[in-house]
């Protein structure tokens, strides 16, 4: 009992050696509060708008240029090139310069006329995958325009005009509704989990770091003593102003995600606001899991730093974690930022009722209570000042 | 001064070969990490995404709709639902991350003339099995036109059948990734930030465990070889160099082929770019290991970097969307014009002339970042 009595003393002590040193501002505000600016600046349009493209037009009749210039016509795409020469434009697309190339064959018009069926091809260039899938879409819809558009001169031209057109032209169409995204915007997707990613990789640095250094300066023995040789409130006493820290840092990226940038909030604040607070506490306790565990810190930072920045790929957020290999399908599970993400698109996305997302809620928790494995074999270690480089 | 560039150069060979750190960031992270990434992402593509479906209509029309969407790759229908709320219980669970509705006068809206219309509602979660649902829809929905517009003109051949139904025919090609492959497309870039990251760190971690271990937390030791800034440069920058020829092999040249991803550069003109690239990551890792004021500290200031780098790049985030001040920031980093110049030569096939602006630019940091690395060792000196 009064081992606790020592825990403001404890936490006086933690707040003065976290000013006291720039590395730690560094880790808690500067870098954090950068990596929001950074992504709330770039996503900030949503999806990008104006990519370039060329036309490659060896028609060159009335009714081909009416094409390219409908292709223009919408937003997400720009002709920047009209040429007549294909292999200018694929050099053009060589550089980079252009996502894709919108082709239309020499007598194209005369062909039509003449049911010969000619071939409009559009090309992507696929290694850069978000700009082309965007022309893709862009592209085809203008190839599948233009059939209808001559289909539409055939049919009018036998008489089969007025309400039916419609419907001759394309019997079964697709209501498309993306659920709680209608905009189909990247950005809500990107920055909803790379912001808390950062706060999460940046929270369990601290907390490795912190303790790693009082074995490197030879303090951990005073430290243990102030805790009345109790290595839990020692620890909580290290761990609770962190905690403090990092939760303003994380109602941070909430205000800016779902105030600033008004990404869909529809669970309202708290399932968001618990997430957070739970990914905080889970950092801390992986990173306190894998001081104890691995008795060296620079190899609990590398575990750390490994955790972190593999969070950014399986937690699935790009490329959704359930077409990945089956082993990765289960070893995502260990990667707190997954829970997170799908609490994410539960809770800020689809709004869904409380009780569908409580596993993620649970396995959050768990993590934040890892340290109890590994309480004694630290307890050795600080009194010991076991340092090993 | 050969003697000292030699001597430095011998003794950062035992400091990188005698420090597990060191050599878990230039030889364990650049062998594993790639393979672990490239793994994530080896699928490519999204597949099978298990969808419901709500037939109101059954008919045979609209049956035949629903088994040529799930015969598609992209949709696995895993459900028939009666109504939409016992769907949407499905996607709460996440047993479907897409729901198909046939309205009930499908098939007589087809029969009548009228335009159909089938509704379909995706989980926006993961945006790649959003594509998947709406393309493999779009893609139904025009066949199954076309067979309806062919079915109803009752004269002319099967030929002008066709030719009416669509008078037009459209090609798609998806070129240097034809596939829309994932790792394809990310891969290049992550590979290429895995050399300059891990030099960073591992120079990093050189140069502050050289400060804890000095008593005055200076990086040079006091030795007579040490005396000109350049000859410190030089020599450690030649033992990095060393190790990372053979590295950036394995990374650039031995993984992708692993995992049979697009390499379709001339490996000499490759090798003839991607050397101003090493050379100006080596001098920034010097640089930037300034930075780095003990041994733990690399991991600190270093890892998270790689992800903005990445979106700069112009590789996960095209660069029209980029502000410009931020692309003139991404100018600064070797990455930048090393994953612009390796993805456009070894997905691309461009030519060494194609990314000549590349090419200069990496040379030019080189030399600044030698210049850097020359004057901050300067310092250090005068501190003695």
């Amino acid at each position: 009992m009064n081992s606790i009595n020592g825990l403001p003393a404890l936490m006086k002590r933690e707040f003065r050696r976290l000013a006291d040193r720039k590395i730690y501002w560094f880790m808690m505000i500067l870098a954090p509060a950068f990596c929001f600016v950074f992504f709330a600046d770039l996503l900030k349009q949503g999806l990008p708008v104006k990519l370039p493209i060329a036309v490659v037009d060896e028609d060159n009749t009335a009714l081909s240029r009416q094409l390219s210039r409908s292709l223009d016509a919408i937003a997400q795409t720009e002709v920047v090139s009209r040429t007549a020469d294909f292999s200018e434009a694929r050099k053009a697309m060589q550089r980079g310069e252009i996502y894709g190339i919108f082709h239309i064959p020499r007598d194209f018009r005369q062909e039509v006329s003449a049911a010969g069926q000619p071939v409009i091809s559009f090309y992507t260039n696929d290694t850069y995958l978000l700009p082309a899938s965007l022309v893709y879409k862009d592209m085809r819809l203008q190839a599948v325009l233009a059939n209808g558009a001559v289909q539409q001169t055939l049919l009018l031209a036998r008489g089969q005009g007025g309400p039916q057109l419609q419907a001759r032209l394309m019997p079964v169409s697709v209501d498309t509704h993306p659920l709680n995204n209608p905009w189909i915007s990247y950005a809500i997707y990107l920055a909803s989990v790379l912001m808390p990613a950062f706060v999460f990789m940046f929270a369990m640095f601290t907390a490795t770091y912190g303790i790693g250094q009082e074995m490197k300066e030879r303090t951990a023995d005073e430290w243990l003593r102030l805790a009345n040789g109790s290595v839990s409130v020692a620890l909580l006493g290290k761990l609770l102003p962190q905690t403090a820290i990092f939760l303003v840092t994380g109602l941070l990226y909430l205000s800016v995600l779902y105030g600033y940038m008004a990404f869909p909030l529809n669970s309202g604040f708290f399932p968001m606001f618990l997430a957070m607070v739970l990914l905080v506490l889970a950092a801390q306790g992986f990173a306190v899991f894998v001081t104890g565990a691995t008795r060296r810190n620079r190899l609990a930072l590398s575990a750390c730093a490994l955790w972190g920045v593999l969070s950014f790929a399986v937690s699935g957020f790009t490329f959704p974690a359930t077409s990945m290999p089956s082993l990765i399908q289960v070893l995502c599970y260990l990667f707190p930022v997954r829970h997170y993400y799908l609490l994410y698109v539960d809770q800020a996305l689809n709004g869904v009722p409380l009780y569908f997302s409580w596993q993620p809620y649970v396995m959050l928790a768990l993590f934040a209570v890892l340290p109890v494995l590994v309480l004694s074999r630290l307890k050795t270690d600080l009194s010991e000042n076991r340092y090993l480089p | 001064m050969l003697r000292d560039i030699f001597y430095i150069f011998r003794r950062e060979f035992y400091t990188v070969f005698r420090d597990y750190a060191v050599i878990t960031f230039f030889v364990f992270l650049t062998l594993g990490y790639p393979l672990v990434y490239t793994y994530v992402y080896s699928c490519e593509v999204v597949r099978e995404v298990p969808v419901a479906v709500i037939d109101n209509a059954r008919t045979p029309l609209s049956r035949e709709f629903l088994s040529m969407w799930d015969a598609t790759p992209l949709v696995d229908i895993v459900a028939h639902c009666r109504d939409l709320e016992e769907a949407k219980e499905l996607m709460n669970r996440k047993a479907v991350y897409g729901i198909l509705e046939i309205p009930a006068d499908f098939s007589k809206d087809i029969n009548r003339g009228i335009q159909a219309h089938v509704s379909l509602f995706c989980n926006m979660g993961a945006l790649l099995n959003y594509k998947a649902l709406a393309q493999a829809a779009s893609d139904v929905s025009l066949a199954m036109g076309k067979q309806i517009q062919v079915q109803g003109m009752d004269y002319a051949s099967r030929i002008q059948e066709s030719i009416k139904a669509s008078p037009v025919t459209v090609s798609e090609v998806k070129l240097f990734n034809p596939q829309g492959g994932f790792a394809s497309f990310i891969m290049p870039a992550v590979l290429i930030l895995v050399i300059q990251q891990s030099l960073l760190l591992g120079v990093g971690t050189i140069a502050g465990t050289a400060r804890d271990r000095n008593r005055y937390g200076r990086m040079i030791p006091a030795n007579r070889h040490y005396r000109r800034p350049w000859c410190i440069v030089t020599g450690k920058a030649c033992l990095y160099l060393l190790v990372y020829f053979v590295m950036a092999y394995w990374v650039l040249f031995i993984v992708p082929r692993m995992f049979n991803l697009t390499q379709i550069a001339g490996k000499a003109e490759l090798m003839l770019f991607l050397f101003p690239f090493l050379l100006a990551c080596t001098f920034f890792a010097i640089s930037g290991s300034f930075l780095s004021k003990e041994r733990e500290q690399p991991f600190l200031l270093f890892v998270f970097t790689s992800v903005p780098l990445m979106f700069i790049s112009g590789i996960s985030w095209p660069r029209e969307g980029i502000p410009s001040y931020w692309i003139t920031f991404s100018k600064i980093f070797p990455s930048t014009h090393g994953i612009d110049g390796f993805v456009k030569m070894n997905n691309m096939g461009a030519t060494l002339r194609d990314v000549l602006p590349e090419y200069v630019a990496l040379w030019i940091l080189a030399t600044v970042y030698f210049v850097l690395a020359c004057v901050l060792y300067g310092f250090q000196l005068r501190k003695r």
